[in-house]
């Protein structure tokens, strides 16, 4: 397989559904389609309700889609087989709490195909992965939620899948378990798997993810690399001053017209990167003294909540 | 695949174990034999023949409302709880699964009719009451019954809650330990509309009443072959359309 083989691939997908027993159907995704390539941490991100376990849902062939079409590395998602090279953590899972970590791990590694005589092995690497090495023999029933949610990012790596599904994994982590799942993915990625993360906290995927795709009510208002995504639009700087005179205010404002927030005696502005060096020697030459000139960062959460007011716009404009 | 179904058993197995429902059934079952005792000792007549008939009534009902009460949820539970995404996540299929989960209960309620026909042939032996091929016919064939009782409730649970799913079963375990009676009384009938609706019925739910032979082992009446090999067949059948027809509807299931 190339470097950017294709390993999900997503096609105007579209489910409705009937909720309860209303007859008007209710469209939760809206003719989705995106790419995940191979050795990459695809972040799908959208705010609550926007679709995201929907679409997991149906790549894990949980449900079936209205139309449209799914697959992954290369089988529709409707196969069986080909799922012993895929893991899946669900959102806040649930597993038999009467079996202990060690057990559950066995159960789900002898369901993946995993063999008797790599199974043991497999188990204790796994919970030595993920922390629980010395709560193995406690029941589930005893374990905390981010005990349980480290059972479950185990349980989707025991049969060492290709690619992995995680929908919310960092739920019920604290800091220092976040941190640990993040390691977890980056490392994923280093030994060449495909890691597919759908989450609503934008810092991980800052931190961790190569693409991502933005899903706001059921459709995909934006795909691509995220460093494209946060580079997007004209750059910008915030230059900080200090004696910075009302008149050189003033004529910054109209010339490059600069956003202005005041702090004590300092004044910052945000105005466009290429027009930097003529505001500073505007400002400089009118007695102006320099604090800091710095290249504003768009961070993801500001890009990710105007495409979220453009979403809500577009369906208050319908 | 048998590896597959083998691991859900298993797992179903062991959490059926852990029920406490199939206990208190077991305990009440064991008792109603104890009374059942103590009554046919009361008796002037055919003492042993009355312990018999009441130990193979306690044991029928009590393992039928086991298999009714832990058999409805075994789906739904699964899904409700949503263990239902892991499992299916993995190289399993819906029908695989519903196999594992059906043949995990069977054997547990196999289990518990096991040990309640060792108490059943304790007591029998003390009270020096005769016990035969005709016993163990009878246990085998309520195995049967019970084999069949569970996938109806595995069928119900498929789709709908354990209420409505428990309410079906029984109704259905009732209806089809009247079916043959309605029949022969349908046939007597001067309505051509009742002969037909009631052979219909006996032709369409399951003749419970075929798996029942305590009334020949309480009696050590003889029993052919056929006895045996004809109703064991008749539920091996029905069970496998039933567990088709649960495959069917929770394959189509969307699990939102």
């Amino acid at each position: 397989m190339s470097a950017s083989a294709e390993i999900v691939r997503v096609d105007d997908l579209v489910k409705d559904v009937r909720p309860g027993f209303g007859l008007r159907k209710k469209r939760i995704l809206d003719g989705i389609s995106f790419r995940v390539r191979e050795r990459e941490i695809f972040g799908f991100i959208g705010p609550n309700g926007a679709g995201k376990t929907t679409t997991l849902k149906v790549l894990m062939g949980l449900i079936r889609a209205t139309s449209g079409a799914a697959s992954i590395l290369g089988h529709d998602v409707s196969e069986i087989t080909f799922r012993r090279q895929i893991g899946f953590l669900p959102e806040q899972p649930y597993f038999y709490d009467y079996l202990t970590g060690r057990e559950i791990l066995r159960f789900y590694a002898k369901l993946s195909g995993v063999s008797e005589e790599h199974r043991e092995r497999r188990v204790a690497e796994l919970l030595e992965l993920v922390g629980l090495s010395a709560s193995g023999k406690l029941r589930l029933r005893s374990y905390s939620k981010g005990m349980l949610q480290r059972i479950g990012v185990a349980q989707a790596l025991v049969h060492d899948p290709q690619v992995v599904f995680l929908d919310e994994p960092m739920s019920g982590l604290d800091p220092v378990g976040r941190k640990e799942v993040r390691d977890i993915i980056l490392r994923l990625r280093a030994e060449g798997k495909t890691v597919f993360m759908s989450t609503h906290i934008l810092s991980d995927v800052e931190m961790v993810c190569d693409r991502v795709a933005i899903i706001v009510n059921g459709r995909i208002r934006y795909e691509g690399a995220i460093d494209e995504f946060l580079d997007a639009g004209e750059p910008e700087a915030d230059l900080v001053f200090a004696n910075l005179s009302a008149d050189a205010a003033t004529r910054l404002e109209d010339r490059f017209g600069a956003q202005m927030r005041g702090h004590g005696d300092r004044i910052e502005i945000r105005i466009a990167e290429k027009d930097s060096s003529a505001a500073l020697r505007l400002a400089l030459d009118a007695g102006a003294e320099v604090i800091s000139a710095t290249p504003h960062r768009v961070s993801l959460e500001s890009i990710f909540l105007s495409k979220v007011n453009e979403a809500d716009a577009e369906v208050g404009s319908r | 695949m048998i590896g597959r179904i083998w691991a859900m058993a298993f797992n179903t197995a062991r959490e059926a174990i852990r029920n406490k429902l199939l206990y208190t059934f077991l305990f009440f079952a064991l008792a109603m034999m104890l009374f059942g005792t103590v009554l046919s000792a009361l008796s002037y007549v055919e003492r042993e023949r009355m312990m018999q008939d009441f130990a193979f009534g306690s044991i029928r009902l009590f393992s039928v409302a086991i298999a009714v009460f832990v058999g409805v949820g075994l789906i739904h539970k699964e899904v409700e709880r949503r263990t239902v995404y892991t499992i299916l996540s993995k190289p399993l299929s819906r029908a695989e699964f519903l196999i594992g989960k059906y043949t995990g209960l069977v054997l547990i309620i196999w289990l518990q009719v096991a040990v309640m026909a060792c108490f059943f042939a304790g007591v029998s032996l003390l009270l020096g009451a005769p016990l035969g091929l005709t016993h163990l016919a009878a246990l085998a064939l309520t195995a049967v019954e019970l084999a069949l009782v569970v996938a109806l409730a595995t069928l119900f649970s498929s789709f709908t809650t354990p209420l409505l799913a428990s309410f079906f079963s029984c109704g259905i375990w009732l209806a089809g330990h009247l079916t043959r009676d309605l029949r022969d009384h349908g046939a007597n009938s001067s309505s051509a509309l009742v002969r037909e609706a009631t052979a219909w019925m006996h032709r369409v739910l399951p003749d419970l009443e075929s798996f029942n032979l305590s009334l020949e082992a309480a009696h050590q009446l003889p029993i052919a072959a056929s006895d045996i090999w004809f109703p064991a067949l008749y539920g091996a059948g029905y069970v496998a359309v039933i567990l088709a027809s649960a495959v069917m509807i929770f394959e189509r299931r969307d699990f939102r």
